[in-house]
């Protein structure tokens, strides 16, 4: 990392932090009993957890017929939650692989959270492909063994069994980056702790101490895995959009599927990221960490996707036109001026037109309108697969089976209670582990803490400067 | 040596190519069919690569200049440079532009209004696929580009002089901000339209929703190669000494990272077209694999097995021979990438125009097609005549290089471009 | 390692930029530096400790290479010969569908085996207590320890000469 930082550059930790302050603030949540706050949305959370479980009992019980899904429509909510999820879940490998890589400086203050919310958004993408089979025990049946039958295996030129392949690698290679990310700030906690708390985190911490040589090597590590997960993370995406884009059904099958759901992913995940920060900055008193700098840069990201989903949006209106081809062009039709057309409404308001208020700055470090809009996104992006998956069923190549399909509550519930699981991971891990990573920042104070880097400064910070042309020794 | 001058040397050295390129283009148009075909697929598959490297370097400056990168500001003035090559671009369009009018080219099918007229799909596209929008299109959107390139150029030129730094909160840089972050939705979605109508139309009835960005990407890679190229050699005049081999390396990881993105692209476009089988789509990698397989497979190789292998390692990207190898070989690579988006289509166009205006040609059956030179390879005059028009670029480049310091002095990330280090290895190392 | 004790004599600095200094000194002076203890990753460190580079990395390229080659000719194994089948009429042997599959296992052992690997070589695993000097190093504190327990008295003054010295803020000794 170049000592010499411009003038031009805002802080990114405020207050006048010492590395002991830094330690102080990240690690102080895991310390203290909980928040008001944060019981009453433990206690939300845990109910729609508990909902969940018995949505999917009911479902498991009276049978898929509970769902609203028929002959036509036989993907609905289920799968449209799946994509939804997966989708939230690329912000965290987002942001600590592919940011980590282009030397974002940002990263640190929102990569830890990011990552936990990448691992449990994706445990909520894995629910729905194994409920939607109705008969959950023999979920098992998509893992590759020989059929005791025979040798007969699961279709390796599936795009289904793609998806069961790329989740379950992405889920652990995530998990991975964020545990080896966690051991030194767990061993932080650890030597500030006592008694019981003492021996969990001392169990957690895997016995780090802080050795050079186990720096380097973690650095070399990390490098290396933010070089895997990132064509991972583009993989992921791509391997969900082949779902639909290796079929020949018309609005499904088109090439620019891949790179355009990925955009939508990294979009709608950073969506997920802004309403989990700006609520946990304010709950947890992080705002030196999490700072409007932050906030800024973030939904820069969501205009920037917002506008190639926008690109990638308007590209398959205009091919579908250009292609000459009827099927094509009805299917988009169909998509705008449907009986869905409100989805598709819907989709384009959330995602392509409202995102483009962030081209003001003021906008932009607008708490609450960071807030709302994220919301919006949400909702956008989930309209988004709902339009793509449910408004191309519904027409098909036979207008005889044309139909219309709405979810029954058990979808919706199921749709809510993957929101309870999500939060009561989310919610258990800010009091676990520090929701910050303390090393990195502690890493970058020199170099982005408000009494080094900004306007005031030469841009160049003696110590620092200092300390770098001995390492060139 | 923070001033480049052209010496007499290189300007012969280079005027020369032009030359060669200007007698490789009268030979190939001289010993053509008679639709000059092999000609005017030569002059438009040079002309939009080498356009498409000077729009893709402007869209690089600005995105790297709204993201806040600092590390590539010591080099800025090479893709400023680049960028105005889309001046001369444009002008290079007008003669296909003419020919479209005044038919003296067969490179579109759709432009030939007979067959437009018997043929459903060409006259469904005929809204778009026609040569009013070609020429305003063209004219309008790299007009608009040009517009970009000269404005950030000019505000940088003057940021030299003018840039007061911290005393005027950096305004002059905050202008270029802006005016790079104006440009990037616009590059977005013009881009596609120019990239559908240049190249995607040569296979007028076929058609892809990733084929933009996919060619994209080609540019993309292109640049870098060209830019490590320019750099390396200029280093070695004396010149650049402020770009280190940290510098290199962080284009090496660019070039590296962009030829795995296209390889990325191309596979996603190949293997959904290949799954979906739908004898529309197909056709157009059929036609490449059964005649073109060298090309076809080459490009694969050339584009992405061999930078993947040379590139992959950090000591790689720091040893100038082996940079120097891997962005010859995506470079041509790449060339050879547009190659193939041109020559199939216009080929199959040009024969099926010879076929019915009763020449020689070999019908529009889909049998097998000869291996001819120029078609299923490149030959000799089209290497000259990319030598030529490279010759033109780089001419063209230096002679922009001249106008402003190498190294922009106020630039506000100057200390961080000339202190860059990649971890983990020191900034002087 | 675990069954002899150490006697290490440690200092810990405030700054890491002092501590930087402090280890160019102890290079230049030769003394032999037992281990150095941060709170985050200081650059610079590998070249003044002139710590080897880490090969994690190409570890990581077998593994990955391994996991190609593993998941590429299962498939291959399977629908070649184990149980040939055509699938919407493409050849058995249909790399084009391979790709996805291959790609992924090659992250996973990469990934897997890489983080395994770093874990392993650098004494570290759940249920591991490796010793540590002072608790404030995973803090604000910045550490250089020797190893003392073979020096003479002479020799461990010559270290506190050291770290007065060198702006250490406090020197202790500990039996780990």
């Amino acid at each position: 990392m170049s000592a010499a930082v411009s003038a031009i550059r805002e802080p990114l930790i405020t207050g006048g932090k010492t590395y002991h302050d830094i330690t102080e603030d990240i690690c102080a949540p895991t310390e203290r009993t909980p928040s008001r706050a944060w019981i009453i949305a433990f206690i939300f959370a845990v109910s729609a957890l508990a909902f969940y479980a018995f949505c999917v009992t009911w479902t498991v019980w009276v049978g898929i017929g509970s769902w609203n899904l028929n002959r036509t429509i036989n993907w609905g909510w289920d799968i449209t939650n799946f994509v939804w999820w997966v989708g939230i879940g690329h912000a965290g490998t987002l942001i600590s692989a592919i940011l980590l890589l282009f030397r974002q400086r940002w990263r640190t203050g929102v990569n830890r959270a990011a990552e936990a919310m990448t691992i449990f958004a994706v445990m909520c993408a894995g629910q729905f492909p194994l409920i939607h089979m109705g008969r959950l025990w023999l979920g098992f049946f998509i893992f590759p063994y020989p059929n005791t039958r025979g040798p007969l295996w699961v279709n390796f030129n599936s795009p289904l069994l793609w998806d069961v392949f790329a989740i379950s690698t992405y889920f652990t290679v995530s998990l991975l980056f964020w545990y080896t990310g966690l051991v030194p700030d767990f061993a932080t906690v650890r030597d500030r702790a006592k008694g019981w708390r003492k021996k969990m985190y001392n169990f957690l911490s895997l016995g780090w101490t802080g050795s050079a040589k186990h720096w380097q090597r973690f650095e070399s590590l990390s490098l290396v895995l933010a070089g895997l997960a990132t064509p991972l993370v583009l993989s992921v995406h791509t391997i969900v959009s082949f779902d639909f884009a290796t079929s020949v059904i018309p609005g499904w099958h088109t090439t620019i599927f891949p790179p355009y759901f990925v955009a939508g992913a990294i979009f709608s995940g950073f969506a997920m990221v802004q309403t989990l920060m700006v609520l946990t900055r304010k709950v947890l008193n992080l705002q030196d960490y999490i700072t409007l700098e932050h906030i800024d840069y973030m939904n820069k990201i969501i205009l920037v996707t917002g506008t190639i989903v926008g690109v990638a949006y308007l590209t398959e209106l205009f091919i579908a036109w250009y292609s000459g081809y009827v099927y094509e062009q009805f299917a988009f039709y169909n998509r705008v001026m449907g009986p869905y057309f409100w989805a598709y409404i819907g989709m384009m308001s959330c995602n392509v037109l409202s995102p483009q208020l962030f081209w003001s700055r003021k906008l932009r470090r607008n708490i609450w309108l960071t807030f709302l809009m994220s919301i919006f996104v949400n909702i956008g992006m989930w309209f988004e697969r709902f339009v793509i998956i449910v408004s191309t069923l519904a027409r098909d190549y036979l207008p005889s089976s044309w139909s219309y399909y709405s979810a029954s509550w058990v979808e919706v519930g199921l749709f809510i209670g993957t929101l309870g699981l999500f939060f009561t991971f989310y919610l258990l891990f800010t009091r676990v582990a520090p929701v910050v990573a303390v090393a990195e920042v502690k890493s970058i104070l020199k170099l982005a803490g408000d009494q080094y880097a900004g306007k005031e400064h030469t841009g160049k910070h003696p110590e620092s400067a200092d300390a770098h042309s001995h390492g060139g020794h | 040596m923070n001033q480049f001058t052209l010496q007499s040397r290189q300007r012969t050295f280079l005027i020369g190519f032009m030359l060669l390129g200007l007698l490789c283009m009268v030979i190939t148009y001289l010993t053509d069919d008679a639709l000059h075909t092999r000609f005017w697929t030569n002059y438009l598959h040079n002309t939009v690569f080498f356009l498409g490297i000077g729009f893709i370097s402007l869209f690089i400056l600005a995105a790297f200049t709204t993201s806040w990168a600092g590390w590539y500001v010591g080099m800025k003035r090479v893709w400023e440079s680049f960028s105005l090559f889309l001046i001369p671009g444009l002008v290079l369009m007008v003669p296909i532009i003419l020919g479209l009018w005044g038919h003296f080219h067969h490179l579109y099918h759709w432009a030939d209004k007979a067959e437009v007229a018997k043929d459903v799909i060409l006259t469904g596209k005929s809204g778009f696929l026609n040569p009013v929008w070609y020429t305003f299109g063209t004219l309008i959107l790299v007009g608009a580009w040009i517009f970009f390139a000269l404005k950030i150029r000019q505000l940088s030129v003057l940021e030299d002089t003018q840039g007061k730094g911290v005393a005027d909160d950096f305004s002059i840089h905050r202008w270029i901000r802006f005016w790079s972050a104006v440009f990037l939705p616009i590059a977005g979605f013009s881009s596609a339209a120019l990239i559908w109508q240049w190249l995607m139309s040569v296979d007028s009835h076929w058609y892809s929703t990733m084929f933009a960005w996919y060619t994209g990407a080609s540019w993309f890679v292109s640049a870098m190669a060209l830019t490590i190229l320019l750099l390396v050699y200029l280093k070695g005049q004396g010149y650049f000494v402020h770009i280190t081999t940290n510098h290199f390396h962080d284009l090496g990881k660019f070039l590296f990272a962009f030829s795995v993105f296209w390889t990325y692209l191309w596979f996603s476009q190949f293997m959904l077209i290949w799954y979906a089988n739908i004898g529309e789509e197909t056709i157009y990698f059929h036609e490449r694999m059964t005649n073109y397989p060298a090309l076809f497979y080459g490009n694969l190789i050339l584009n992405f097995v061999l930078p993947f292998l040379v590139l992959m390692r950090n000591d790689s990207k720091r040893k100038t021979g082996i940079m120097v190898t891997g962005a010859v070989i995506t470079f041509l690579g790449h060339w050879l990438d547009f190659f193939l988006m041109v020559k199939p289509g216009a080929r199959h166009t040009a024969m099926e125009a010879l076929a019915s205006h009763g020449g020689h040609g070999e019908g529009a059956a889909s049998h097998a097609l000869s291996v001819a030179a120029g078609f299923s390879y490149p030959g000799l005059l089209e290497l000259g005549t990319m030598l030529g028009f490279l010759a033109f670029f780089l001419y063209f480049v230096m002679t922009r290089l001249e106008k402003a310091s190498l190294l922009p002095y106020n630039d506000p990330y100057l200390q961080e471009t000339t202190h860059h280090a990649v971890w983990p290895y020191a900034e002087h190392e | 390692m675990k069954t002899t004790h150490k006697e290490v004599l440690f200092g810990l600095y405030d700054d890491e930029s002092v501590l930087l200094h402090a280890v160019h000194k102890a290079k230049h002076d030769h003394l032999e530096i037992m281990d150095v203890f941060t709170p985050f990753p200081v650059h610079g460190m590998e070249e003044a400790l002139h710590l080897s580079e880490s090969r994690l990395h190409i570890a990581g390229f077998i593994y990955g290479a391994i996991g190609a080659l593993t998941g590429f000719m299962a498939m291959t194994w399977i629908f070649t010969r184990d149980w040939p089948i055509i699938f919407g009429g493409k050849p058995y042997w249909s790399v084009p569908a391979f790709i996805p599959i291959t790609f992924e296992m090659t992250v996973l052992f990469a990934s897997v085996g890489m983080v395994v690997t770093f874990f392993t070589v650098s004494g570290m695993g759940f249920g591991v207590t490796n010793p540590t000097l002072d608790d404030r190093i995973t803090d604000d504190k910045f550490c250089i320890a020797f190893d003392v327990s073979q020096s003479e008295e002479e020799e461990v003054e010559r270290l506190k000469g050291f770290f007065r010295e060198s702006g250490a803020s406090e020197v202790s000794t500990k039996t780990i």
